[in-house]
This record gives C-alpha cells, sequence and structure tokens, in this order.
C-alpha cells in the first residue's frame, strides 16, 4: 500500500465466533484525505472501523499508524487513541458532565493542556459551532444535532491527526443532518484526515477524495468519486443509484 | 457539578461515623473482673429490677465477687448460649438456675449445688390439664435448652420453646398454649403476677441446681466452692434466700394484681402505659436500645458501603478487562458464603468463634457482623449499576484517549451511583431492621428493649408497638434523606 498513509489497516481479518465478518480487507487514508466507507448493512463497515482504534480486537491482519504497528500495551493503546478520535453513531456524550466538562475531560486527564488552558479551547470549539450558551449545560438538554457536534468538537479537542466518523447522521432526525454535514464540510476544507462510515451517498459524492466500497466483508472497489460513477459493477450501480 | 455533592455526604457521613467509633471502644480485658452470664428472666432467681439485674444467683455472685475482691459484670443472654459462653471463654461463671445433668457435665464443671428445686406444669385456672399424660397433643411451651424443655422432649412430644419463660408464660395466659413446663421458683412468681394461671401441684423432676465453670478454670471452681461453704456457715445464703422468699420458699414482695374492675378500653390503654413505659422508667430500655441500634447500623452501612464499594469494582474491572483474576476469585468466595448464610448464623459466629476468646465490645462485633453482610448486598447492587450505564459510555471515554480506570471514576461510577441509589436506600432500610437479632448474642438494643419491658409486664401489645413505631419512624426519616440526595442528583438533567 501507498507509504504516505497516515492509517491503514492491512489484511484485516475479524471473526466473531464462526462468523467471519471481515476477510482481508485492507484500506488506508493518507494526510487530509476524506475517505468514505460504504456498502450495505452488514457488510463489516463499522467494524474495521472499530478495529481500526481497536474498540474491537482484529483476528488477524495489521494496524498501521504512520506506517508502524501500533502499541497495542495499555499505555500505547491510550497514547494512539488519544491521536485517532473517534465520533458515534449515538453520540456517546458523557450524561453526568456538564457540555464544557465533556470537551475539557480528555485534554485535562491525559495531560495535554492545563485546565484553564482546556477550557479556553472548548468555548472556542463551542463557539465555532454557535453554542457556546450550552456551556454548562447538560448532554440530555441538547437536541441530537446539537449532542453530535457537540461530540465531534470534543474529538476535535484532544487535536487528533484523524477522525473516524461511525455513521454519524444515522440517528438523527432529518433536519439535523445537514447541521452535521456542515460541520464535517468545514472540517475537511480545514485539512482534517476522515474516514467515514455512512448510508448517506450523495454525501459521498460531494465530500469523499476516494469511496471504498465494502459487501460480505471483502472489498470490491476504492476509487474516487467519479470512477465509481462511471463504474458497469452492477451491485455497485444498484447501491449508488437507490438513492 | 455533581462530584461537590457527592464530597458533602462523603464528609458527614465520614464524621458520624468517627463519632460513633470512638464510642465503641469500650471494653479492655482488665485484671480483677468476674464476668456473669445469666438469663434475667427467671424470677427469683435472676431478674431485672430497673436496669439492674437481682435475684438470688446475681445476689450470691455479687457476694462471691466481693469476697474475692472481683468486680462482678453481669451479662444477659438467652438461656441456651450461657453454657456455651462459659465454655469459649466469654464468660468466667454462669449463673442462671442451671440443673446439674450429665450431659451438661461433660462440657463445664459445677459448683457445688446451691438449691433443689423440680419442674412443675402451669396451666390456665379453666384448664383440664391434671398431669404430663393429658398435656400429650396439646400445645405445651418450655423455655428453650432447660431441663424442663428435655423432660418434655424425651417423654412426650415437641415443646414450642420460648426465648425466655416469660414469653412462655405470656402465650400461656392469652391463650396461645395449653400448659408451660418450668421451674418451681419462677413458676411461683409467675403465678403470683397472673391472676388466671395456677399451677399443678406435682413435680415432674426434682433436681438440683449449680453454677457452671469452664472445665480449664479449676481454680475458680474451687474458689467458688470455698467461698460459698464460707457463706452458708456464716448464714449470708440464708439471708440472701430470705429477701426472694419467705420461710416456706414462696415468693416476696409480690405486687398485688389489682382487681379487674370493668375499665374502658381508653382506661386500660392508658394503664398499660402507664406500667410499660412509665413505670420503673422502663422507657429506658427503649431510648437506650434505640441508640444502640442506631449505633450498629450507621457504623454497618458505612463499612457496607466501603466493602461492598471496593468489591464491586474490582468484579467490574475483571469483567471488563480481565485483570486481577485472583482478587476476583476471593471477592467471589466472599459473595458466595456471606449471601448464602443467614445474617443470624454469621453474627453468631462472629461472636462465639472468630471472635471466641477474645475480649471485644459487642457493639463492635455487631457492626462488623452487619457490615461484612452488608457489603456483599451491596457489591452487586453497585455492580449492577455499572453494569447499567451504557456501554457507550466507556467506548467513547477510551476512543478519547482516556484509561479504563480514569473512565471509570469519572463517567461510569457516577453515573453508576446515580442509577442504584433507590436499590442501594433499600438495602439500609434492610439493614437497620435486621440488626434487631443482635440480642442473640445479649446486646440490648431496640427489639431486646422491647423483649425486657415484656418479660416484666407480661405486656405484648404496647412494648411491640412502640418497638415497631420506633422502626417506622426511623425508616421513613431515612427514606426522605435519601428522597433529597436522589434529587439533588437529578437536578442536573432535565
Amino acid at each position: 500500500m501507498n507509504a504516505d498513509n497516515i492509517l491503514e489497516v492491512r489484511e484485516l481479518v475479524k471473526e466473531f465466533g464462526d462468523h467471519r465478518v471481515i476477510d482481508g480487507v485492507s484500506v488506508g487514508v493518507k494526510k487530509g484525505e476524506v475517505v468514505f466507507l460504504l456498502g450495505p448493512s452488514g457488510a463489516g463497515k463499522s467494524t474495521v472501523m472499530r478495529c481500526m482504534n481497536f474498540l474491537e480486537t482484529p483476528t488477524g491482519g495489521e494496524v498501521l499508524f504512520h506506517g508502524q504497528p501500533v502499541d497495542r500495551s495499555e499505555n500505547g493503546l491510550n497514547h494512539y487513541r488519544s491521536k485517532v478520535g473517534m465520533v458515534f453513531q449515538h453520540f456517546n456524550l458523557f450524561a453526568n458532565l456538564s457540555i464544557l466538562d465533556n470537551i475539557t475531560l480528555a485534554p485535562v486527564k491525559c495531560g495535554l493542556m492545563s485546565r484553564t488552558e482546556a477550557e479556553t479551547q472548548a468555548l472556542h470549539l463551542l463557539h465555532r459551532i454557535g453554542l457556546r450558551d450550552k456551556a454548562k449545560a447538560y448532554p440530555s438538554q441538547l437536541s441530537g444535532g446539537q449532542k453530535q457536534r457537540v461530540a465531534i468538537v470534543r474529538a476535535l479537542a484532544m487535536n487528533p491527526e484523524v477522525l473516524l466518523f461511525d455513521e454519524p447522521t444515522s440517528a438523527l432526525d432529518p433536519e439535523m443532518v445537514g447541521e452535521v454535514e456542515n460541520l464535517m464540510r468545514e472540517l475537511a476544507r480545514d485539512g482534517m484526515t476522515m474516514l467515514v462510515v455512512s448510508h448517506d451517498t450523495d454525501f459521498a459524492m460531494e465530500l469523499a477524495d476516494r469511496i471504498v466500497f465494502l459487501a460480505d466483508g471483502k472489498l470490491v472497489v476504492d476509487a474516487p468519486p467519479a470512477v465509481i460513477a462511471a463504474s458497469d459493477n452492477p451491485r455497485i450501480r444498484d447501491f449508488f443509484s437507490i438513492r | 457539578m455533581p462530584g461537590i455533592i457527592y464530597k458533602k455526604w462523603l464528609a458527614v457521613m465520614l464524621a458520624f461515623m468517627a463519632l460513633f467509633l470512638t464510642s465503641c471502644g469500650e471494653k479492655e480485658a482488665e485484671r480483677g473482673k468476674l464476668i456473669m452470664v445469666t438469663n434475667a428472666t427467671f424470677p427469683p432467681y435472676e431478674f431485672y429490677q430497673g436496669s439492674r439485674i437481682v435475684g438470688i444467683d446475681a445476689d450470691m455472685v455479687r457476694e462471691i465477687a466481693k469476697r474475692n475482691d472481683l468486680e462482678l459484670v453481669i451479662e444477659d443472654m438467652a438461656f441456651d448460649s450461657v453454657i456455651a459462653a462459659v465454655q469459649t471463654g466469654k464468660a468466667d461463671v454462669a449463673a442462671s438456675g442451671i440443673t446439674v445433668t450429665e450431659d451438661r457435665k461433660k462440657q463445664i464443671d459445677f459448683t457445688t449445688s446451691y438449691v433443689k428445686a423440680d419442674q412443675v406444669i402451669i396451666v390456665r385456672k379453666d384448664s383440664d390439664i391434671v398431669g404430663p399424660e393429658s398435656m400429650r397433643g396439646k400445645r405445651i411451651g418450655v423455655q428453650h435448652g432447660t431441663t424442663g424443655d428435655m423432660y418434655v422432649t424425651e417423654n412426650l412430644q415437641e415443646p414450642e420453646r420460648f426465648q425466655d419463660g416469660a414469653l412462655a408464660v405470656a402465650s400461656l395466659v392469652t391463650g396461645k398454649i395449653h400448659a408451660v413446663v418450668l421451674d418451681s421458683a419462677p413458676a411461683e412468681e409467675h403465678v403470683a403476677r397472673n391472676k388466671g394461671i395456677r399451677i399443678l401441684p406435682m413435680a415432674l423432676v426434682s433436681e438440683e441446681y449449680a453454677m457452671a465453670i469452664s472445665k480449664s478454670r479449676p481454680e475458680l471452681l474451687a474458689m467458688f466452692n470455698r467461698t460459698m461453704a464460707e457463706m452458708k456457715v456464716d448464714g449470708t445464703m440464708d439471708a440472701i434466700w430470705a429477701r426472694y422468699l419467705d420461710k416456706d420458699g414462696k415468693p416476696l414482695a409480690v405486687p398485688a394484681v389489682e382487681a379487674e374492675e370493668d375499665k374502658g378500653m381508653w382506661a386500660r390503654l392508658a394503664d398499660s402505659f402507664e406500667v410499660n413505659f412509665v413505670k420503673d422508667d422502663r422507657w429506658h430500655y427503649l431510648v437506650d436500645g434505640f441508640l444502640v441500634t442506631i449505633e450498629i447500623s450507621a457504623c454497618a452501612v458505612l463499612m457496607g458501603l466501603c466493602i461492598g464499594f471496593l468489591v464491586a469494582v474490582v468484579r467490574s474491572a475483571h469483567d471488563q478487562t480481565g485483570r486481577y483474576k485472583v482478587l476476583n476469585f476471593l471477592c467471589h468466595i466472599y459473595l458466595t458464603v456471606v449471601r448464602g448464610t443467614p445474617v443470624v448464623v454469621q453474627l453468631l459466629i462472629i461472636y462465639f468463634v472468630i471472635f471466641g476468646s477474645v475480649d471485644v465490645s459487642k457493639v463492635l462485633v455487631a457492626i462488623v457482623a452487619f457490615g461484612v453482610n452488608s457489603g456483599a448486598y451491596v457489591a452487586e447492587i453497585i455492580r449492577s449499576g455499572i453494569m447499567a450505564v451504557d456501554s457507550g459510555q466507556m467506548e467513547a471515554g477510551r476512543s478519547l484517549g482516556l484509561s479504563y480506570g480514569t473512565t471509570m471514576r469519572s463517567v461510569i461510577l457516577p453515573q453508576a451511583f446515580k442509577n442504584v441509589l433507590p436499590a442501594l436506600g433499600n438495602e439500609f432500610i434492610v439493614l437497620l431492621k435486621e440488626t434487631s437479632v443482635c440480642g442473640y448474642i445479649a446486646l440490648q438494643d431496640l427489639t431486646k428493649g422491647g423483649d425486657i419491658i415484656r418479660s416484666q409486664t407480661y405486656d405484648a401489645f404496647l412494648p411491640l408497638i412502640a418497638v415497631a413505631l420506633t422502626y417506622l419512624v426511623v425508616v421513613v426519616c431515612l427514606s426522605q434523606l435519601l428522597k433529597k440526595l436522589e434529587n439533588s442528583l437529578k437536578k442536573n438533567e432535565r
């Protein structure tokens, strides 16, 4: 694969019991790239992403960060995860903490910055997404779209090198999808390296530098949107024209 | 921020615990003490007068202690525990109207006997029972572990066993049982205080009383026998007897039984109140007992919280990360054993076996027993609270680079506590009421206080109601406090 990849998986295999969910997938992302992982439900897209930050333990294959295998020790993983952030389908904001504390918790506890620095940064980030007045509110008081944007900003607070998005808009009402996708466009424009699992094929065609299409745990195609659009693979044509 | 509220409550609780524990450290083993155990519901040999235990046995041992320059300490406990107490060294001597039997001789040594006594049958005035055979098939009450108990069990049937003779008589008076088999002297006392019952003019068995001393204390036995002989010779024995029995062996100083006028219900209730609580300052038993109950419950709650929290964290960490295998195994054993045995049995084991030959404060024993017991249930409650927290919370924490421990402390545990506050509150309410069994180790708590009043007045209604009401009030207050805590924590949501 490409030596410029910041983050990649090689021949990734994941089995749950007898069921082989991922069967030798290799995917990578370069600095500043936006890569979308698409495919039918059950294709293993989320599992690939969760293997990337070891929320699932790969059964086989490698995960490489800057070309080196990830240090899977207790400290090694914590350090790695501080550089590879994740945004979840169900937001997973810390329910017992205020919005401000949600954002400052990790930077402070991981020793990245002092409490005052973290708060300043957090307020700045909140201002950027227009939610500064929600700093003292609690997650249960926010709408879905607001929660997800806070979740993105929480991940950004760690100054990650890569951001993984696991179906960021799948749990949102249609009218809130837009505000989240706008934020993602902004991040892409500012040069963030992003890997996105999504069902939104239109968004993928618009934003992605490359689209990786998975089916039955295997990689079907890995190409820029223009190439995908011109593909004669019936399965791909079918998938993309449903939208 | 919720963290501050937790810290406030924790500080308050710790302050209380410190206060209580400093008052716990009482009994140190001193030289020059004579510890006597007895079941003080056996007039005229041992019974309560106010808060003092008096009677033939009590006065006798008091005199023996005085003559040998020892300080007497009397402990009241269930009759069937007094011999065990002497055997395990918890007490020096048991003087409780104990009948000399061959079986008992195998366990302890007896002093020279000091009185001959009979086992007699008490029945209601209108009963048609005339002797042991006519008792067969009817409900017979005895005091647990006495020779009366043994006689009935061996010769007739399984009797109904009561903690003390007075409770058996109370049952007879209210018609719950048909007969009571008891030693003659206390039987006379009970009959003198209760019109409506009488003693059958026949002795079932004749026996002798003596005091019980451990087989490993021959010098103590010799001291007792020597002093008793002296007291017989110089007339002190007779003098003690004369305080309680007249020359026919009938009890003295019997309170005149009032003629039962036809009083209205309220008047009778007022009388009952006066007899049970006002007379002889009997309400002291309830108040003192109440303080003991609160002390034990509060300290045990704190202990249970600490133990339960630690165990829950170890178990959860093991389930989620696979670490602490050995610790987890130990926790597993602790949980299984403690939850698999009744708390009463645990209390008795801790008192008689674990602290068997050590002189410790009974309050401390009770706190340890109930604290350790509660800890097991609290552990599983907290663990279920931890498991109930959405797994996405832990995933989010870890994916930001936070360690397992930090995520637990900052995110999971606070949510877990909020989840289980109702269940924890429930556990503490249960604990408060469970402490009512500490009378088994002769600890005078609220329930035992009610028992003592009952054994003096033969009245079941008011003492029991008073005890129940006190527990109820405490539980209601506790529930309100918990509700306040829950609400202050919920303030942060919605």
